[in-house]
């Protein structure tokens, strides 16, 4: 995908479905507490895991967007939620301990949430994303269709961006002015782009059809998956520290607010 | 609503969502930079493009939104709210031509007051729908307030769509018509959506949409002293029962309502 790392890892190697079954089960365990000290523990297993896929590069990419979206979690949270021990008040603004750590536990949340997308983007091939996919049951012509959409943005991202510096140099300035004149602006921006774009859909799909495309129905790959002992044990430790939390969550720890 | 399902029987329209999708994709990320709330949502000129797209290509625009929405979420903000954001753009993508069937029997080809009116009535209910579903699944998951979230995506999608389509529909549907790609060209007669219990559909989406703004804003207003727009973020409250639970009738009419149309 797009910051896919071509490396090889403990994460490259499982089946595309266990990634994806991983990756959902990452974003359930991050939706169980509410207290940051909880969350944060679920953070470090989860920055483990990136150690493990060797997706640190990428992390470096994002840890500023990590560290805005955390903080704006945690400023919300605390501004707009009341608790009982009040640390803060000005005017109708006021901070309690409660929602301090709880607007601490979201940003987290959030944190975790993204940092298990990239560990998921940097150990994923386009190919093996719709395949997990196709072998989720998904049909092969819409899993083929989210492959060959990811396969063609960097082309009309190219294209975007040398129509947007075409329209510059002929005097297009897009910065100025208020916002209904800034929309109005891209008008010689989307035309050019979309004609673009759609001008080769009929030459794409007759190339599609007289390499076969739609003529059978049970297809087969060239890519091949095996489940492996490490794709159930990973699938199983996830389950289990999740079923974990949950018990634990039940009996009234990792909870700063009853709320999700 | 079959022809979502029927059309993927036509390697035309799967090319057309996929070409759809990227353009999306690749036209929203370069604006990521500016958000309106930093890492949830940001200005987004590139949502003309579900509402025109829908009007020329029917079905494939509703996929391709929801694909593009997904793709740009993976260059680095995919997370669980990512499954509402796929719900949400797919009804944005959807409801415009299955509604403008029903309110015109004219090309939507955006020339006349009549016709003008009618395109912005359903630029506004798909930016309401599309508003209330993200605003409801990303407060049901504890990340922003609905009061937040739901109007920023409304006046978002809206002013875009409404400022945008009516020259870009001009020059583009009648080029679109001459290549032959318009969707009622390549889905056959028996797939395209027909007609019985469409206009209560329209009700039903209409109140769900239209109704789930005004009471998701009334709860959180009301109940939870949320302020509008950015102010719900002094004031406002997420993961709440009050929005999750109160909303479920609404985003029951317009699942309901999206159905029938």
């Amino acid at each position: 995908m797009f910051i896919y790392l071509d490396k090889e890892s403990l994460l490259h190697r499982l089946h595309p479905v266990t990634k994806i079954v991983g990756l959902l089960l990452l974003f359930i365990w991050a939706m169980v507490f509410n207290h940051p000290l909880y969350l944060s523990i679920i953070f470090v297993i989860v920055l483990f895991l990136s150690i493990l896929a060797k997706s640190l590069s990428n992390l470096k990419k994002f840890w500023i967007l990590l560290i805005i979206l955390a903080f704006f979690s945690t400023l919300l949270w605390s501004l707009f939620l009341r608790g009982p021990t009040r640390i803060f008040k000005l005017g109708f603004i006021q901070i309690s301990k409660e929602s301090l750590l709880y607007g601490l536990a979201m940003g987290i949340r959030i944190d975790t949430m993204i940092l298990s997308g990239i560990i998921f983007l940097s150990s994923t091939r386009t190919e093996d994303f719709t395949l997990g996919l196709s072998s989720l049951g998904l049909p092969f012509p819409v899993s083929f269709a989210l492959s060959l959409s990811f396969r063609l943005v960097p082309t009309f991202q190219a294209t975007t961006s040398t129509i947007i510096q075409a329209q510059k140099s002929r005097g297009l300035d897009l910065e100025s002015g208020h916002l209904l004149k800034r929309i109005k602006k891209h008008i010689p921006l989307f035309i050019p782009i979309l004609i673009h774009a759609i001008r080769n859909t009929d030459l794409l799909a007759m190339a599609l059809e007289s390499k076969g495309f739609g003529f059978k129905k049970r297809r087969t790959y060239y890519l091949h998956f095996r489940y492996k002992w490490q794709d159930w044990l990973s699938i199983a430790i996830l389950a289990g520290l999740i079923g974990l939390s949950f018990y634990l969550r039940l009996n009234g720890y990792g909870v700063i607010f009853r709320r999700i | 609503m079959k022809e979502l399902f029927t059309m993927w029987k036509h390697t035309r329209m799967v090319v057309l969502t996929a070409v759809i999708a990227s353009v999306y994709a690749a036209v929203l990320i370069p604006f990521k930079p500016i958000p309106i709330i930093p890492g949830f949502t940001e200005i987004r000129p590139a949502n003309v493009l579900p509402i025109i797209c829908s009007l020329m290509f029917g079905p494939a625009a509703a996929w391709g939104s929801a694909f593009g929405n997904l793709i740009g979420d993976f260059f680095g903000t995919l997370g669980l709210g990512s499954i509402f954001g796929f719900l949400g753009n797919f009804l944005y993508g959807f409801i415009p031509y299955k509604v403008w069937r029903i309110i015109s029997k004219e090309e939507p080809t955006i020339k006349g007051s009549k016709k003008l009116l009618k395109y912005i009535f359903l630029v506004f209910l798909a930016s309401s729908v599309c508003g209330v579903v993200i605003g409801w699944g990303v407060d049901l998951l504890g990340l922003v307030p609905f009061s937040a979230l739901a109007n920023i995506i409304t006046i978002n999608n809206f002013l875009v769509a409404s400022i945008l389509g009516p020259f870009l529909l001009i020059i583009l549907y009648p080029r679109i018509k001459r290549w032959g790609l318009l969707y009622s060209d390549i889905l056959e007669e028996r797939e395209l959506p027909r007609k019985n219990l469409r206009g209560l559909g329209l009700i039903l989406i209409s109140i769900g949409g239209l109704g789930g703004i005004v009471l998701g804003n009334l709860i959180s207003l009301g109940i939870y002293h949320s302020g509008f727009l950015g102010a719900g973020f002094i004031t406002g409250t997420t993961g709440s029962l009050g929005i999750a639970l109160g909303m479920v009738p609404v985003i029951f009419l317009i699942l309901i309502g999206s159905m029938l149309l």
